[in-house]
């Protein structure tokens, strides 16, 4: 997909989106350049994870086959690279997608700044709550084994 | 009961605000209706064929009297005076304002109380055994487990966007009351010997159109692995799950694809790579959650014989034989307090109800109330000298029926009425067959039956699982009733069925008739005290059919 065809790409975390393209996995090749665009039923692979910058397009915003995908991506098969959210990527459910490992995310309209913030309210949709329950891609533990409970 | 802690109070307060502001945006335009839909379930809040619908959490069925008188001034200050107790356990309030709906959540939360999850394709709230803690059947208290996985659900990062709703269901008792062998997830949970606390796992059961039974995956699962394990379950569904037709949608369609045994190896294939990851609970988080739940410091109880007072009043009696239920503790009794009463819809209570019941637990009780499955309260602590007194204070409240468990004490769904799913009305028929057997001296000669009525095959009636299931069903535009026999939840130690179709449906005029010569039936070929189910599995489906059809005809 050509760089000018996306949309606003918003970086979810620290790292800066790169500006390379994504191609489909039929013409990706894993000791080129390219990042790899994966359709959300893929079986992910080591070889898959080898690419400098995967996109997992969301067929449709409530499709959660593809955090499912970043997590396996992430924890089982070693991905470093930049995972990007695409495809129908909507502001209020960017929390989910930090929390199984995205780094940035395609989208189809300015609502959010660059910080995470709506532009509309400045509500943060990153981040709408301090702490979760559970271990994630970016929280290694639950948190009963983090946090002192019952206080 | 479980109580919040700072961790607690800090996520539900946040997601309070949180829905508050997408309530704001949405009501700006800012959020398309798809979407707000997506977000508004996963906050309880239906839009229904009259009004909104909001359904609150009720976790596992437990309740303080604090959070009932809560739920009273709900009813009374935002709805019109009732709500609705579920066949999920939960609080429904029929008739909020969706702009309103995050004052109701803020209300809630000041109570420890929230509306996660009720709706959406995520795991819904975790249910169990009414009597759960106090059942004499009971090996082991379910609920630190199914606090365990609300907590552990609430809000998952990767599975909050299921191909469709998710249930798990909880027991640890002999007699099934929790009917986990139609949930996505039944959990059976006992103590063994050497391993300690263990789980049987059992997946892929459920109502709706394709009613299943579910299949045992895996026996004895230490409790420590309990949240790796269900993640693994959850993985494969969430991945592998069909998303192409909501109606196979659910997770008893991906087992029968890959059958139980394929299903079983493909979740434990993925369980090999999280068994022992940092998900595992600690013996702490396990021993905290089991604090809550320890049984109360029981007074000392005079022994006490009701006999007098059961020979006295024959009203008294009755009740006392159908809707009070053994204790673990000699001295106590556990009471089911029906709702089932003519003309007022199965599991609709006023506020005054609710504040009455809540006012009862703290007298009679520890302060605690229980919502079961078949849509009535529950006071889990009654001291057996005090059950006469609590018995005819609730018999001036509406709430003394002597039918729990009887064919008066009938499951039902809102139905056509509330339900915009719905083919049928089914809150009407539940009246005239109430109408119909209104004979108490009837009903109890006929003993334990349940007649359950959902007004379309989503089922929320529980149909599948009645012994008379009665489902809405629409022909060519007329509102018609097909009745099955022989289904069972899973009580009393009897294996779960699905109910078997009698033949073509019945217009809603006939139903009651239909159920009389149904009954008929039962009467003229039971063997002594033989309960409808057992006669029926015995006698099978052919003499009902002939009844049934033949004087139709």
């Amino acid at each position: 997909m050509p760089l000018e065809e996306l949309g606003m790409i918003l970086a979810l975390n620290d790292r800066t989106p790169s500006e390379r393209a994504m191609v489909p996995q039929a013409d990706w090749a894993a000791d080129g350049e390219d990042g790899l665009l994966l359709a959300v039923d893929v079986e992910p692979s080591e070889t898959l994870a080898q690419a400098p910058l995967i996109g997992v397009e969301f067929p449709a915003f409530n499709d959660g086959r593809a955090l499912s995908l970043a997590v396996l991506l992430r924890t089982r098969f070693g991905f470093t690279g930049e995972l990007r959210a695409v495809g129908d990527v909507r502001p209020d459910l960017l929390h989910y997608l930090v929390r199984c490992g995205f780094d940035s995310a395609e989208l189809k309209s300015n609502a959010v700044s660059a910080s995470g913030a709506l532009v509309s309210t400045g509500f943060n949709v990153l981040a709408p709550y301090r702490d979760n329950y559970q271990a994630s891609v970016v929280e290694s533990e639950p948190a009963y084994r983090r946090v002192r409970r019952g206080a | 009961m479980y109580r919040y802690d700072t961790f607690d109070r800090q996520f539900v307060n946040e997601r309070v605000a949180h829905y508050r502001e997408q309530t704001e945006r949405y009501l700006a335009g800012e959020i398309p209706d798809e979407e707000f839909l997506q977000l508004r379930l996963r906050n309880g809040l239906y839009v229904q064929r009259l009004a909104p619908m909001l359904r609150v959490a009720v976790p596992y069925g437990t309740l303080s009297s604090e959070q009932l008188r809560r739920l009273a001034h709900i009813a009374r200050h935002w709805d019109r005076g009732y709500g609705h107790l579920s066949t999920r356990q939960n609080m429904q309030f029929n008739w909020p304002e969706l702009a309103e709906v995050p004052d109701i959540l803020e209300s809630l939360a000041e109570v420890e109380m929230h509306a996660i999850q009720t709706s959406g394709n995520c795991i819904r709230n975790v249910t169990t055994d009414q009597f759960a803690g106090v059942a004499s059947d009971e090996s082991l208290d379910p609920r630190p487990y199914c606090e365990l996985l609300r907590q552990w659900s609430t809000n998952h990062p990767e599975f909050d966007w299921l191909p469709r709703k998710f249930k798990i269901a909880v027991t640890g008792a002999s007699s099934d009351r929790a009917a986990i062998a139609v949930h996505d997830i039944g959990l059976a949970v006992y103590r063994h010997t050497d391993s300690g606390v263990c789980f049987d796992v059992y997946v892929g059961g459920g109502q709706g159109r394709t009613p299943a039974v579910a299949q045992l995956i895996r026996q004895g699962l230490p409790v420590q692995h309990l949240l790796t394990y269900t993640e693994a379950i959850m993985r494969v569904y969430n991945r592998y799950g069909r998303r192409d037709n909501k109606y196979k949608a659910r997770i008893k369609i991906l087992v029968k694809a890959m059958t139980a045994e394929g299903f079983q190896q493909r979740v434990d294939e993925e369980w090999a790579h999280l068994k022992d990851s940092p998900s595992t609970l600690t013996e702490g988080e396990i021993e905290r959650m089991e604090a809550f739940f320890r049984p109360h410091n029981y007074p000392a109880a005079e022994a006490f014989d009701l006999g007098g007072e059961r020979l006295r009043d024959q009203q008294f009696d009755r009740w006392v034989r159908t809707n009070v239920t053994e204790h673990k503790v000699s001295g106590y009794a556990v009471v089911t307090l029906s709702t089932k009463i003519t003309g007022v819809p199965p599991g609709d209570v006023s506020d005054a109800q609710m504040e009455a019941v809540a006012d009862w637990a703290d007298e009679f009780g520890f302060g605690e109330i229980r919502i079961s499955h078949d849509q009535n309260f529950v006071l889990p602590d009654v001291p057996v000298a005090r059950l006469s007194e609590l018995w005819r204070n609730a018999c001036e409240a509406q709430l003394g029926a002597a039918n729990a468990g009887l064919l008066s004490d009938m499951i039902c769904c809102p139905g056509g009425d509330y339900c915009s799913l719905a083919n049928a009305k089914s809150i009407p028929l539940a009246e005239a067959i109430q109408r119909r057997f209104d004979d108490y001296d009837y009903q109890y000669d006929l003993g334990s039956l349940d007649i359950n009525i959902s007004g379309c095959m989503n089922a929320c009636g529980h149909h599948h699982v009645g012994h008379i299931g009665i489902l809405g069903v629409d022909k060519k535009g007329a509102e018609f009733y097909q009745i099955s026999l022989g289904g069972h939840s899973g009580e009393h130690g009897l294996a779960a069925s699905l109910g078997q179709i009698i033949g073509p449906s019945f217009s809603r005029a006939t139903v009651p008739d239909v159920i009389a010569r149904i009954l008929d039936v039962f009467v003229a070929q039971r063997v002594e005290e033989e309960t409808f189910l057992g006669c029926f599995r015995r006698i099978g489906m052919e003499p009902f059919k002939q009844q049934v059809y033949e004087r139709a005809a």
